[in-house]
């Protein structure tokens, strides 16, 4: 735990050197942040920006349940991805942690190289094993298996995919961090006590990794949130997700004040999500919180 | 008596490296024993395989008379308190006292009681069962950990040097917890520690190990006044061992001749005697506090001359060393007084009595 560091916000000196971060902070975050919440009290009309300073673009955003479908939409996908990268990324950190000790590096080498190519040129490369005479099929129907088995790509399956490929490394890498700084005594000391394998895990090993399953939780989460690439090439833009509608609102429609509203609503719901898990996980209480 | 655990031949050896080179050892029912010896002596490794968390390669280990091979931790009559206590973090104090009880089913209630009558017995406060492990000092935490250890009432207890980390002052106040405990409780105690003068204190018996092996089983005493060779002679206090030449043994004693001994004619006698002296070269052992002072006219069963190099004073006694004719440094401790007996650089004569030397082959 690190010294407490018993300074005052008022304190000149430490304002004078915090200038530099509030600067950039203000500038690049905040004033950004201000701008378009502002941007949503205008209009748009033929394409042209208003400054009409009303609720219009407000009263349209909760007049139409159709923003609302797709925001329920994409919590409900990143809620999906968040959990199948942990059920994936859990097995796979603790074998990291535990069984392939040996191997370790090369392991985490080869996750980081999957992890850092191109985002588009993964999920390209997804689309064409999937297509329908892509490498899946051929590979199935000639071995015998009647073609076109694969038939998933432009669903909402093929979307989520492609999302837990590119975030599931998040979950990996946090949960390895948790797992492998679990002391190996306390596993011991539960086996001690009677505990078989399963009961050890459930009572030590998995409340333990609750900061690593919480910190890659809110990674995810709030990456799958903002995916767009997937639902689009992946899910061929059938169900948009609200990245794909925010950015189509911006580019496309080009109302800058309902893309800003949207953006804020999803924004706002996001972080409030996240807010209300911190609070039911409780990792303050078990003083697990990093 | 009859034996709560007993160890027969056990061996273990990780890779190429032979931990455990065949140990046999049988612990009776409501003994304090202490597996004592230098770190990578396999006195861990031996509480491992007692614990259940590994399998010896061969031998066999019985707890109350049953045979513990393919029986895993959690199904063995014994409790662990680990080096670094291994609390769990995310548990308060009741949690982690009630843990194992919880893993028996074991109703709420009664886990209640039982926690609570722990919590008396270990002197901790009531109001710390509602706090986290690293909300408590160090010597409380090691009390957390006793108390969780012996809830679930185990037929042996195992500490692993659970004491190594504390300070001085905390080790002291918690050896005497420990020794209370063993007294008040009546479970064994297997005790593990690299620290002799601790399991002279607290072990009824205690097992000097070296490089995977039993070097000698005996009583504080034993092992304090008699040891098995110069090694565990070295591992406690300090002493002094002489070369002497052994000149008769007869099954009444022996009688040796020394360089350093005064009216050395060859027919010294001694009484305590190892089992492994022949005629020839053997090493007698003499502990700083046995030798004493003789002022003019005193007559003693060995005498030493020696001037008088160093001095030390420890408070409750002074400890002095003073080099032989021969050059053989010896090491004497007595009794601090207002008046210094000796000062540096006075020849004085040392003397000792018969009872009170032990002898043992050289090569030991």
């Amino acid at each position: 735990m690190a010294d407490e560091v018993p300074r005052s916000w008022r304190d000149p000196d430490l304002l004078i050197k915090a200038l530099p971060t509030v600067l950039l902070q203000t500038t690049c975050f905040l004033a950004p942040l201000v701008m378009t919440f502002l941007l949503t009290f205008q209009r748009s009309r033929n394409f042209q920006l208003q400054w009409s300073w009303d609720l219009w673009t407000w009263t349209d955003v909760f007049s139409k349940p159709h923003y609302w479908t797709i925001l329920g939409h994409t919590i409900f996908m990143a809620a999906a991805c968040v959990a199948i990268c942990l059920i994936i990324a859990f097995p796979i950190a603790y074998g990291l942690a535990t069984r392939f000790k040996a191997w370790e590096n090369e392991i985490k080498v080869l996750i980081t190289f999957a992890f850092i190519t191109d985002a588009t040129l993964k999920i390209y490369g997804w689309a064409l094993f999937l297509d329908k005479n892509g490498m899946a099929n051929y590979t199935l129907s000639s071995i015998g298996l009647p073609p076109e088995m694969v038939a998933f790509l432009y669903t909402d399956w093929a979307t989520l995919l492609g999302m837990v490929y590119s975030l599931s490394a998040f979950a990996i890498f946090t949960l390895y961090l948790s797992i492998s700084n679990i002391d190996r005594s306390l596993i011991l000391a539960a086996y001690d006590a009677g505990a078989g394998k399963f009961r050890a895990h459930w009572e030590v090993t998995l409340p333990l990794c609750k900061p690593g399953i919480w910190a890659g939780s809110v990674l995810i989460f709030l990456l799958s949130v903002g995916a767009f690439l997937e639902p689009k090439v992946l899910g061929g833009g059938k169900s948009p997700m609200s990245a794909e509608l925010i950015r189509q609102t911006f580019e496309t429609r080009v109302n800058w004040p309902l893309g800003a509203a949207l953006t804020l609503v999803l924004m706002v719901v996001s972080v409030f999500i996240v807010l209300l898990f911190s609070r039911l996980i409780g990792l303050k209480r078990a003083g697990l919180a990093a | 008596m009859t034996a709560i655990l007993d160890i027969q031949d056990v061996r273990k050896s990780y890779g190429s490296y032979a931990a455990l080179k065949g140990v046999s050892l049988s612990v009776n029912q409501g003994e304090f024993i202490a597996l004592v010896g230098p770190s990578g002596c396999g006195k861990t490794t031996l509480l491992k395989q007692i614990a259940g968390f590994e399998e010896p390669d061969t031998g066999r280990i019985a707890i109350a008379d049953a045979d513990m091979a393919g029986v895993p931790a959690a199904k063995r009559p014994t409790s662990m308190v680990f080096q670094k206590l291994a609390l769990f973090p995310h548990m308060t104090v009741a949690e982690n006292i009630g843990f194992p009880l919880k893993l028996r089913r074991t109703d709420t209630a009664e886990i209640k009681k039982r926690v609570g009558q722990m919590i008396e017995l270990m002197q901790l406060k009531g109001e710390y069962l509602t706090r986290y492990p690293r909300q408590l000092s160090g010597g409380e935490q090691q009390r957390v950990a006793l108390a969780r250890s012996m809830v679930s009432a185990p037929k042996l207890l195992l500490l692993d040097e659970p004491l190594s980390a504390l300070d001085v002052k905390l080790k002291k106040v918690l050896q005497a917890e420990l020794k209370r405990l063993h007294r008040s409780v009546g479970v064994t105690f297997v005790h593990v520690t690299h620290d002799l003068e601790e399991a002279m204190m607290l072990a009824d018996r205690i097992c000097v190990m070296r490089d995977g092996a039993i070097l000698q089983l005996g009583t504080p005493a034993d092992i304090y006044y008699r040891p098995a060779g110069s090694f565990v002679s070295g591992f406690i206090g300090e002493t002094n061992l002489l070369p002497i030449t052994v000149t008769e043994r007869t099954s009444a004693g022996l009688f040796y001749r020394a360089a350093d001994i005064v009216d050395a004619d060859g027919r010294i006698a001694a009484d305590l005697i190892a089992g492994n002296v022949a005629k020839g070269p053997a090493l007698l052992m003499l502990r700083p506090e046995l030798l004493r002072v003789l002022s003019p006219g005193d007559v003693a069963d060995g005498e030493i001359a020696a001037e008088v190099t160093e001095m030390f004073g420890k408070g409750g006694t002074v400890q002095y060393r003073a080099r032989t004719p021969g050059g053989q440094m010896l090491v004497v401790e007595i009794p601090g007084t207002s008046s210094l007996p000796m000062r540096i650089g006075d020849k004085v004569r040392l003397g000792f009595t018969k009872k009170d030397i032990y002898v043992f082959g050289a090569e030991a």
